[in-house]
């Protein structure tokens, strides 16, 4: 049978478990969509500000704020520090082994600018290159559906994050986690954890790295037990307030550069911040015959926040080979 | 009960956690049959937050009442019938 690609986002009849339904054209995803009606997004934005407005003050910071340096994430810390001046956060940066060095600039510099505290998180580049290695070797460690979501390198990456910051607000008492993930990378604007939450989740993610390879036993990677057993009910909320806010890249861009961003030095289509992206997408395909951001992609064209012309152009640009062999190189794994 | 199990088997289906003609008994776990994670479980509260209009306790959020079809459906009659 012919591909035929879905009539509203991008994903095509290609993609393993994507089908486009005869009489509506439509892929399964974007048939059962429904968006966020105004009213419902204005709820969403009206429970954040209340949230933030109740919770600041009370520990040491009131948000934990993921920055990869990117500029989803820059941007999301500009404008959340602009609506909300009074919130005291601490930006932390993931040095995966692989973040570029124009990335960490402007996480600084971003974090001078809405004068928010920076905070380096890293493991040591020769442990993070054996996880990577064994997250590209590995097959079908992540449940099927998160292989839309992401690669496995990129999962593994998130994941860690994930759990590095819910542990760095329970240890720093701040009850708000901050993601800059756009409208097709996050079901819900404001997730509430509970303790039987975080510890399954913990759990969960430490299953999945076995799956990989890794064994843990350090706890570099999930949340220290110590932390997870002494936590009391306080558990913080995640906060995805990007996909309440209008999204447009190149607007985004536009005004990132006027505050002072340096635009990105790789030749990634994907990513701003990240050198391990073009490897991760190749991987990817190789091993699923998934484009790593075509479900990503999608979202934001079914949101109506890209054109499909613009989404379709963004999924067919060809990976960076540069980019691809040099991170090959450092994982010391070979490239077909 | 049977129309609530049968909506959330659709969901996993329709959205693509796991193929048309994958089979698993009622109380098997989702997770370690790598139907869904973390992340695909907060879509799954979503899903049947809107569909039955309920709002899920955060102390409910545990593996007993989500990680098998059979502690889904129980968690959702449950609360249903304290709601009516």
């Amino acid at each position: 049978m012919s591909r035929i690609v879905c009539e509203k986002c991008i994903l095509d009849s290609d993609v393993p478990g994507i089908s486009i339904d005869e009489d509506s054209g439509l892929c399964q995803f974007c048939q059962t969509y429904e968006p966020l009606s105004p009213q419902e997004k204005d709820g969403y934005l009206a429970q954040m500000e209340a949230l933030f407005r109740e919770g600041s003050g009370k520990g040491e910071y009131d948000v934990i704020f993921a920055l990869s340096g990117g500029k989803d994430s820059s941007y999301t810390l500009y404008e959340l520090k602009r609506k909300y001046p009074f919130l005291n956060v601490m930006a932390v940066q993931f040095d995966n082994a692989f973040i570029s060095d124009n990335a960490i600039e402007n996480a600084k510099k971003m974090c001078e600018i809405t004068e928010c505290d920076y905070f380096r998180l890293t493991m040591g580049d020769e442990v993070l290159y054996d996880t990577f290695r064994r997250a590209a070797l590995s097959c079908d460690a992540f449940p099927r559906f998160a292989k839309y979501r992401a690669s496995d390198i990129c999962n593994t990456c998130i994941g860690i994050i994930k759990q590095k910051l819910v542990e760095m607000s329970i240890v720093h008492r701040a009850p708000f986690i901050v993601f800059a993930f756009t409208p097709g990378q996050t079901p819900n604007p404001i997730i509430n954890l509970s303790t039987s939450f975080v510890k399954w989740s913990r759990d969960l993610f430490d299953d999945q790295l076995q799956k990989i390879g890794i064994d843990d036993r350090d706890e570099n990677f999930v949340i220290k037990k110590e932390v997870v057993e002494n936590m009391d009910n306080v558990v913080p909320k995640i906060i995805h307030p990007l996909c309440l806010w209008d999204y447009n890249e190149e607007r985004i861009l536009e005004k990132l550069v006027d505050i002072g961003w340096n635009p990105p030095d790789i030749n990634d289509s994907n990513s701003t911040n990240c050198t391990l992206n073009s490897f991760a997408c190749y991987n990817h395909l190789q091993k699923y015959g998934i484009h790593a951001y075509a479900f990503d992609i999608a979202g934001i064209v079914r949101s109506g926040d890209m054109t499909r012309e613009e989404g379709l152009k963004k999924l067919n640009q060809e990976l960076s080979q540069p980019l691809i062999l040099n991170a090959a190189k450092k994982l010391n794994l070979k490239v077909e | 009960m049977e129309q609530i199990r049968n909506d959330i088997i659709y969901f996993l289906k329709s959205q693509s956690f796991m193929d048309s003609d994958t089979q698993f008994a009622e109380n098997e776990s989702l997770t370690k049959a790598g139907i869904i994670d973390s992340i695909g479980l907060l879509e799954l509260l979503d899903h049947i937050s809107e569909r039955y209009s309920i709002e899920i306790p955060e102390d409910m959020l545990t593996p007993d009442n989500l990680d098998s079809l059979q502690g889904i459906t129980n968690l959702i009659v449950k609360l249903k019938t304290e709601r009516s």
